[in-house]
């Protein structure tokens, strides 16, 4: 065993024994805390892949939190007030909903990355910025869905067997994604197709030189990250109950890109370790003043400039990393 | 000469702005052969190679693997088209070790490129390759070691690892033995001379003596124009070259 498996280990049994932590302490609060937590790591392992792996700097990643979140939010507006969608009556099961959202974003990815992989680097985060802000003007016009106000959903999505609405529950089948989902993207980049993602990252012209064509493995993994990222945003609008234009902002986007740097670019795990101490650093600061971002500033400098491989590369030597 | 060429140049012109870099460029390099592309500095060599393996368009010409044009082939499906390069700068992927570096060669030859699920460095039929490839160029022992941390020369053979793992027969070499000490120049010119007989290799070199001892044939290059191709010794015999080029050597 060596330290980085002892180290996620112990991250793993943290996130399983909240509950019971929560219910020791009589602090029910961590519950919800630690639901956040999955939640956004769910949301930063996806945009590692692209940002860590691929050297993909997306600044747009929050339209398919946005866009997860909304599918959910929208056909639980429409089977509330028993409207219906193009004739379909709607549902509130998890099983049907769930794959359907997180289609919805893939497809969104597919698109919005076909367009934007004709450019690189700075061309890159403009225009994937300028979709994300196409999906949050468009989200704010759309006055029948509340517009700027967002939309409040009435109740979780259901599963058969198990009751979401226990906040335990929740938890849980939050942290099996996220689990399921760290295992699916290391399995995804130590494969072919991985090994071909990150020769494109570290040397573009070699690569092309022995015949890989970068648009097609690009393409792909921006789009497997944009259906995990939107898997968050369906995680997120069932937590919260609640959607809005904010799940798409760019300010958004910034944050997913900072929990990422924080936590350690491609590293899959680091991304966890960011998205836990961007939002356990906001709840514990915001608690101080609202201009919490005076903290956060310096410490992503800190961090970037002294350990630029994030939290998780000072945790963990760089032998072991990736 | 073959009596197919397996790479061939037909009147390749190519302009950067004013400045006419390849200037109706034609050669071929047959089967077998080891054909050295030599000139003074700013020739246009590097610029040619880079045409051939398709980074750059040329304005007008053709190239020919086979007797088939790829021209207008995209860079990356040249080298299934048989083309492989290596670079006058080394180019590797630097976080990878010796053994990742020569099997993404392999791999991007082979199917299953978009697999996700299996480990590519538990594959044996992307590692076995890569392994012999490896030992071909004497960095047999060097398998795991960090591309960052190898010597120069080192990274020199690993360039030729990778070109010689894509499992093509032209080589486009590139001067295999820039910065190199005369040690492992001398290494390098050995390894040349036993991949010779088994590709068909364009060499890019300014080390004359091992070009004259390698080349089938060559040719030479000034200011984009070709002014002379022929065996080392009617090269070296040639007034023209000697003039324009050799000098004293």
């Amino acid at each position: 065993m060596n330290r980085k498996l002892w180290l996620n280990l112990l991250g793993l049994a943290v996130f399983v024994l909240i509950p019971a932590i929560a219910r020791a302490a009589d602090e029910p609060f961590l519950i919800n805390l630690f639901t956040r937590f999955a939640i956004y790591a769910i949301a930063a392992v996806s945009l590692d892949l692209v940002l860590g792996y691929g050297a993909m700097v997306s600044f747009g990643h929050a339209a398919f939190f946005g866009l997860g979140g909304y599918v959910i939010g929208v056909v639980a507006f429409h089977t509330a007030d028993g409207s219906g969608i193009l004739g379909w009556q709607g549902t509130g099961q998890a099983l049907v909903l769930w794959p359907l959202a997180v289609a919805t974003c893939a497809l969104a990815g597919l698109l919005i990355g076909f367009l934007s992989l004709r450019t690189s680097g700075v061309q890159f985060i403009m225009i994937t910025l300028a979709f994300g802000q196409m999906f949050y003007f468009i989200l704010v016009g759309l006055m029948y869905y509340g517009g700027d106000d967002g939309l409040a959903i009435e109740t979780r999505n259901t599963l058969p067997g198990i009751d979401l609405r226990n906040p335990v529950n929740f938890y849980y089948l939050c942290v099996a994604l996220l689990l399921a989902w760290i295992l699916l993207c290391r399995r995804i980049v130590g494969s072919r197709f991985g090994m071909a993602l990150r020769s494109l990252k570290q040397n573009r012209r070699r690569s092309v030189a022995l015949g890989l064509a970068p648009l097609r493995y690009q393409l792909t993994a921006f789009t497997v990250s944009a259906a995990g990222t939107g898997l968050a945003g369906v995680l997120w609008a069932n937590y919260a109950l609640f959607v809005s234009p904010d799940m798409t902002s760019w300010q958004k986007s910034g944050e997913l890109m900072a929990m990422v740097i924080l936590g350690g670019m491609g590293s899959i795990f680091g991304p966890v370790v960011g998205a836990s101490v961007f939002i356990g650093l906001e709840q514990v600061l915001t608690g101080w003043t609202e201009h919490w971002m005076l903290v956060m500033g310096p410490v992503l400098v800190l961090v970037v400039l002294f350990g630029r491989r994030g939290l998780y590369g000072l945790l963990v030597p760089e032998r072991l990393h990736g | 000469m073959a009596e197919t060429a397996r790479l061939e140049l037909r009147g390749v012109c190519k302009s950067f702005g004013a400045l006419r870099v390849t200037d109706d460029v034609s050669l071929t390099v047959g089967a077998g052969e080891l054909h050295a592309l030599i000139g003074p500095n700013g020739a246009g060599k590097t610029t040619l190679i880079a045409q051939i393996s398709g980074e750059l368009q040329p304005d007008a010409g053709d190239i020919l693997v086979d007797g088939q044009p790829v021209t207008r082939m995209p860079a990356h499906r040249r080298a299934a088209a048989g083309l492989a390069r290596s670079f006058q700068i080394s180019q590797v992927f630097p976080e990878f070790d010796v053994e990742d570096n020569v099997a993404m060669a392999v791999q991007a030859h082979s199917p299953g490129g978009l697999n996700m699920w299996r480990d590519a460095r538990r594959d044996p039929r992307l590692r076995a390759p890569a392994r012999e490839a490896i030992a071909r160029v004497g960095l047999g022992e060097r398998g795991g070691v960090r591309v960052s941390e190898l010597a120069h020369g080192e990274k020199r053979q690993l360039e030729l690892a990778m070109a010689l793992a894509l499992d093509t027969s032209i080589l486009l070499l590139d001067e295999p033995m820039a910065g190199m000490s005369a040690e492992e120049s001398r290494r390098m010119a050995g390894l040349l001379a036993d991949l010779k007989r088994h590709y068909a290799i364009l060499l890019v070199e300014h080390d004359m003596d091992i070009v004259f001892a390698l080349a089938d044939r060559i040719t030479v290059l000034v200011y984009g124009r070709v002014i002379f191709t022929g065996t080392p010794d009617a090269v070296r015999a040639s007034p023209e070259v000697r003039s324009a080029y050799l000098g004293g050597h």
